[in-house]
């Protein structure tokens, strides 16, 4: 052959040297503008932004800056903020807001108002901000309330069982076999609020409404903080029962509404420069919120989220000066990885979920077995409890951070209650209990001083993820000092399904967050719900079943803290989900084209907060 | 080509087609009493009447509400329209919409191997023939052992190291909007080459050096053959021995594998994919199945299958095209 | 009684040639090393006390390093990742020289019913891509190596009974085989009696060289993480250094060390079996025809493997196949 296999070679090597030569344009690098660049690591964008649809991924994200609820749930403070709705109040029997002199509700009043049996609901009224406005420039109005907040009630015409959870404490119910109307529970000026005793006059007739809501202090949180209202001028002709809004094959016109959503939030989407890697949001000079000097709340303009599909590669993209801000949380592993960069900064926040251990205490009858049956005895159970140390899993497992949680699983705040805290003390005293308490259930032990029962060794999987496998490798380590043995066992595919709905496993991992917005539903959920809810171990204590019934339906708000704190410590006593740790979150941003990040807890660096308080520096990127 | 035999091979295929069509509608079901458990949501707060109205609604919104037999039959009208199913992610898109989207990507790096590898692999492996028992040949013989033991990831993730993240010759990743802004002008494909460089270079190494090694093989083997020795003897130049007889008739065997690889032309990608966080099938594959999105993951499969059944099929017919002996003894076998 | 006498020849014969005893002494070297790891690691990456600062670089006493996600010892690992490997592919190569063998011996002798039955099922299971399926059984049904096992099998065999199956189409037509059937011999005894020792070269070479082809599978599986989470493979250490952040931190040793892991143990299985190779058929030197087998199971298409082994002519037969 005359060419020579080495030249050709030699050519085509230098071609592709040539073309990866030039340059890669990283927008951002060249950017002087105030676009804040956000990576975000999921497996794809959503091309859709119906608002109701998916609650994970960036979804829930862009949704919550597109559209608005009536009013925002501060947690830490437990109360309200106005959002949609610019002022709001519970109303005594005779129409009369329910607000204390300084404004803020009266929890007293409501709590003597409705607590007899002779109510079965509160009103409340709303009135909605004028400046209120959609980003196609029609107003905000009441009818936009009623169409959302009728459709989220209509299982017929929503077809999402979700909305059906927020709206359960609207008394305006459908009958969801027939679809028809039982009960209305939504009044304005022209649905019947003046013949029902509600006042509206015709000059605010486009903004004021009433609810009626179930006699339950937490009832109208998912109501106002939650559900996304939705334009009726949009969706309003699309909707029906053949065509609902949360829908496999929507029709043509459905799809258009939702892949260019309308929305009433501070941002719009850029639907020209939106595409499958980037989503694009703009400001909106008109939204109705504005910051305590009058100006806009939000500083950023434009605001690019950047889809990485695995979290190494978003990190490698921040510390190249590719994105401004990393909107996941970052293993401690990588700390290092930020101290010696100048431009980035890494910022920690504490934690909310806390994780705990749940053992399986009620296994139903068809699956257990002679070593699930131990579990079911509580001295057991305290024993393990005993073992657990969180200080060294916190060192171990986080590289120290995290923070320690109290067996009540409430760490701090309004509920946090230190006497639920059963197991306290130093580890060598509380690992002495422990064996003492073994001592006299399981004698016993094999030649690796693991104890027997019944002459087999106790031993217990603990169902996980397998990023989890090194805790509970750690658990192992921890819980051979009492002789009890754990091993990792993987979760598979779909783990509520498989094992845990039904009950079918001896222990696993959850993580528990409990704040005054969630309560009502996460402790029922957690420790009284025997179907497919986050009650992994069936746990059925009528007495702590009563209790939270009754923290469920109280009117007087110090009553509920108190009933919840009970009901932290009666838990605590069944030793059924023993608390781990509280994992810190970890975050990095870049500070060379903006400053001024902030973290609160439970959040990482690109929140809303921040998106207030940044500032642009001018400057181009690294 | 006897009528007949395209007509044998033809019938065949779509009869393993019905086999391939059944077996991926049985797969999620086996072993599992109720596949619908998979898509209902949490009960939350919602009373059990109201709880198993919404099972219900599930259960017909995903087509469980009716019997098996009647669940298949319209899994099969739903893909003679071309249907393959609706994915599970936000926004339920079709799952030949997301396919249709990912596998022009696939193909840039599969077709980009092929070609390297195939004419890379011609030109090593006939210069080693030719010079037989020299350098290049013992070096193309080493290069063979040493490849085949060295799995292309392992390679990717060595050239992804060092000439990605280490010294900045090629992204590290794929770039953000290499999709996305791809409209055909060269600095859009410049950023594609850019981008695909290094996955391309990892597969091909191993498919140049196999490629070149058949070749060498092949062309050997072939011009030991005594209709070469004739031709020599008749005075034939050695270029037109070497091209005309030797390389046309070595070039068989080759094909063969070519056509078999193409087979192999989408699934095969997968971990270099995963690697590079190239959007292809592959990586919509494995979210597919972190996501538990089974109809993704089953249209997906039968995607696959059908293609490597066509290849199969047009690659039969094509070599009892070029080798006649094939057809009148009935096939490959 | 003779086949044991011939098996000690084999292992003299292999020791002899050159590129065998490299093999062989790699393999032992492997074999040592998996069997005795809890004694010759210096820590033990399953004891969780064991553990030592994250991220660490080669040196003393961690001769690779730590991991930066767990702060294992990785050397240590790399020991225990040669259980992983060289036990999924010796039984898998075992198991598919089974399988295939009976399948083909089956199609080739057994009838014309058996042939096109065996055939057909070997044409469904052509079409089926083998890695989107792994990831889909395991899915459903739960990682581990025995799935993988499993489905490798399932999967392997085909292509080692179409050539089982030509070569026993040869041997059917030999004399001794014709004399056996006139001496009235029944089916079943002429196969095993006969035919499987004229085939046992082939076995014997495809288990080596299969092997070696599933380690490298396995691998890629164990990459992608579908083998069993509890357990150390080579390819399971690349994936956690992937996602560890090898790459970001520049921690190569990570990275290269497994990687010379699965290298060392395919050579050493693939030069067992060339050895073989030419030890059965002095003829055929080298033809690289087997080498291009191991290519496509970098890709985890094993059909093809298998497919490659009969379609492509024998170097000294150029042209003429078997008729099926």
């Amino acid at each position: 052959m005359k060419r020579s296999p080495a030249k050709m070679l030699a050519v085509l090597l230098a071609l592709a040297f040539l073309l990866s030569g030039c340059a890669s344009r990283f927008e951002r690098l060249e950017d002087v503008s105030s676009a804040l660049y956000i990576a975000e690591v999921a497996s794809s964008f959503p091309q859709t932004f119906m608002p109701w649809f998916s609650r994970d991924g960036v979804a829930p994200t862009i949704s919550s800056m597109i559209y608005s609820t009536l009013l925002s749930y501060d947690d830490i403070t437990d109360t309200y903020q106005p959002n949609l709705a610019a002022e709001w109040a519970y109303l005594d029997r005779q129409g009369q807001p329910l607000i204390t002199a300084d404004g803020r509700v009266d929890y007293a009043r409501l709590e003597e108002e409705y607590s007899g049996k002779d109510t079965a609901f509160i009103p409340v009224r709303f009135a909605l901000n004028p400046q209120a406005t959609w980003s196609d420039g029609q107003p905000v109005t009441v009818r936009d309330i009623v169409f959302t907040f009728d459709l989220a009630t209509n299982q017929k015409r929503s077809n999402h069982a979700g909305a059906l959870v927020w709206a359960n404490d609207l008394m305006h119910k459908y009958d969801q076999s027939t679809g028809r109307l039982r009960r209305q529970g939504i009044y304005t000026y022209d649905t019947g609020a003046n013949e029902a005793g509600y006042p509206v006059s015709e000059a605010e007739k486009d903004h004021v409404f009433y609810f009626e809501v179930s006699k339950v202090l937490g009832a109208i949180t998912p109501l106002v903080s939650t559900i996304l209202v939705l334009p009726e001028h949009i969706y309003g002709s699309l909707v029906s029962i053949e065509q609902p809004i949360n829908n496999t094959d929507p029709s043509p016109e459905l799809r258009h509404a939702y892949e260019n959503p309308v929305g009433c939030g501070p941002y719009q989407l850029d639907r020209a420069n939106t595409n499958s890697q980037e989503i694009v949001l703009t400001r909106r000079a008109d939204y109705h919120l504005k910051a305590p000097d009058g100006g806009a709340l939000y500083k950023v303009d434009v605001l690019k989220f950047v889809l990485f599909q695995e979290i190494n590669v978003a990190i490698y993209a921040l510390k190249k000066g590719h994105v401004d801000v990393l909107d996941a949380s970052v293993s401690a592993n990588y700390a290092r990885l930020f101290e010696h960069e100048p431009g980035i900064s890494l910022f920690s926040a504490p934690g909310i979920f806390a994780q705990t251990l749940v053992i399986n205490l009620n296994p139903p009858p068809e699956r257990t077995n002679a070593m699930r049956e131990q579990l079911t005895n509580p001295l057991l159970r305290r024993a393990i409890a005993l073992a657990i140390d969180q200080d060294a899993l916190i060192g171990y497992v986080l590289s120290g951070r995290g923070r320690k949680v109290p067996m009540g699983l409430v760490r701090e705040g309004v509920l946090h209650n230190p006497r639920a805290d059963l197991i306290q003390g130093p580890m060598e005293e509380r690992l002495r209990q422990a064996n003492e308490i073994l001592d006299s259930l399981y004698p016993d032990k094999d030649d690796k001083g693991y104890r027997l029962s019944s002459g087999s060794r106790l031993s217990f999987q603990v169902l996980g993820s397998p990023g989890e496998q090194d805790l509970i490798n750690y658990l192992q380590v921890l819980l051979q000092k009492i002789g009890v043995e754990v091993r990792y066992a993987p979760k598979g595919n779909s783990p509520e399904n498989t094992y845990l709905y039904g009950g079918n496993f001896d222990m696993t991992l959850q993580g528990v967050s409990f704040t005054p917005a969630n309560v009502d539903i996460m402790m029922n959920a957690h420790y009284c719900n025997l179907n497919r809810s986050s009650n992994y171990g069936r746990l059925k204590d009528e007495q702590l079943n009563a209790r939270i019934a009754s923290m469920r339906t109280t009117l007087n708000r110090e009553y509920k803290y108190q009933l919840v704190q009970e009901i932290e410590e009666l838990a605590a006593a069944h030793y059924y989900k023993l608390p781990l740790y509280c994992q810190d979150v970890l975050s990095a941003a870049r500070t060379d084209r903006f400053t001024g990040w902030v973290v609160s807890p439970g959040v990482g660096a690109f929140n809303m907060d921040s998106l207030s308080r940044l500032t642009p520096s001018g400057q181009k990127g690294r | 080509m006897r009528k007949g035999y395209v007509l044998e091979r033809i019938l065949y295929t779509v009869f393993i087609f019905f086999i391939v069509i059944t077996l991926n509608f049985f797969i999620p079901r086996i072993g599992v009493e109720d596949p619908a458990e998979r898509y209902y949501p949490p009960q939350g707060n919602l009373t059990d009447t109201e709880y198993s109205i919404i099972k219900q609604l599930t259960r017909k919104q995903y087509g469980f509400d009716v019997s098996g037999w009647q669940q298949y039959l319209r899994y099969l009208s739903q893909l003679s329209r071309g249907d393959l199913g609706t994915s599970l992610q936000a926004g339920s898109p079709k799952v030949s919409t997301l396919i249709a989207q990912r596998l022009p990507w696939t193909l840039v790096l599969s077709l980009s191997n092929m070609l390297i590898s195939v004419t890379l692999g011609l030109l090593l492996g006939t210069s080693a023939a030719w010079n037989r028992g020299k350098f290049a040949d013992r070096a193309l013989m080493n290069a063979s052992t040493v490849m085949t033991a060295l799995p292309a990831f392992f390679l990717a993730l060595v050239f992804s190291l060092y000439m990605g993240f280490e010294w900045g010759w090629f992204p590290a990743y794929t770039e953000p909007d290499m999709v996305a802004s791809f409209d055909w002008s060269w600095r859009a494909i410049a950023q594609v080459a850019r981008n695909a460089a290094l996955p391309v270079i990892s597969m091909s190494i191993g498919g140049v050096i196999s490629y070149a090694q058949g070749t060498r093989n092949s062309v050997i083997a072939v011009s030991q053959e005594d209709f070469i020795t004739t031709a020599r003897a008749k005075g034939m130049s050695t270029r037109t021995v070497k091209y005309r007889h030797v390389l046309r008739n070595a070039m068989l065997p080759i094909v063969t594998s070519l056509g078999m690889s193409v087979s192999g032309l989408i699934g095969g990608s997968v971990v270099i994919e995963q690697i590079f966080n190239w959007n292809g099938m592959g990586t919509l594959f494995l979210t597919a199945n972190n996501t538990n999105d089974y109809p993704l993951m089953m249209g997906i499969m039968l995607f696959l299958s059908s293609f490597a059944l066509l290849a199969n099929l047009v690659t039969d017919l094509l070599y009892s095209l070029l080798d006649p002996r094939v057809s009148a003894g009935g096939g490959r076998r | 009684m003779r086949t044991t006498r011939r098996k000690n020849n084999l292992l003299a014969k292999i020791w002899h040639h050159p590129q065998g005893q490299v093999g062989l002494i790699l393999a032992g070297l492997l074999v040592f090393a998996a069997v005795a790891a809890p004694w010759i690691t210096p820590f033990d990456p399953y004891d969780v006390t064991q553990r030592a600062e994250k991220g660490l670089a080669p040196g003393w006493p961690h001769l690779l390093g730590t991991s930066i996600s767990t702060g294992q010892d990785i050397f240590s690992m790399l020991i225990y990742g040669a259980r992983v490997s060289l036990l999924v592919g010796i039984v898998t190569g075992l198991a598919i020289a089974f399988l295939g063998a009976f399948m083909g011996i089956l199609a080739g002798y057994g009838g014309r019913f058996w042939d096109t039955l065996i055939m057909r099922l070997v044409d469904v299971m052509l079409v089926i891509p083998t890695l989107p399926l792994t990831i889909v059984l395991t899915n459903l049904f739960g990682k581990s190596y025995g799935m993988i096992i499993f489905i490798f099998t399932i999967f392997g065999w085909v292509g080692l009974a179409r050539v089982i199956r030509s070569q026993v189409l040869v041997l059917k037509s030999s004399n001794y085989i014709k004399a056996a059937q006139l001496a009235g011999a029944s089916r079943r005894y002429i196969m095993f009696r006969h035919i499987l020792p004229g085939v046992s070269n082939l076995l014997i070479m495809s288990t080596a060289l299969t092997s070696a082809g599933i380690m490298v599978a396995e691998a890629g599986l164990s990459f992608l993480g579908l083998g069993d989470p509890t357990a150390i493979s080579w390819g399971k250490m690349l994936a956690e250094a992937q996602s560890g952040g090898a790459l970001l931190f520049g921690h190569w040793w990570w990275i290269i060390a497994p990687g010379i892991g699965i290298f060392l143990s395919v050579f050493a299985f693939m030069r067992i079996g060339l050895a073989l190779e030419e030890v059965f058929n002095p003829r055929m030197k080298r033809s690289g025809m087997l080498l291009r087998l191991f290519k496509s199971i970098n890709g985890s298409y094993i059909q093809e493997v298998f497919d490659a082994m009969d379609d492509r002519p024998e170097t000294d037969e150029a042209g003429k196949e078997a008729a099926p």
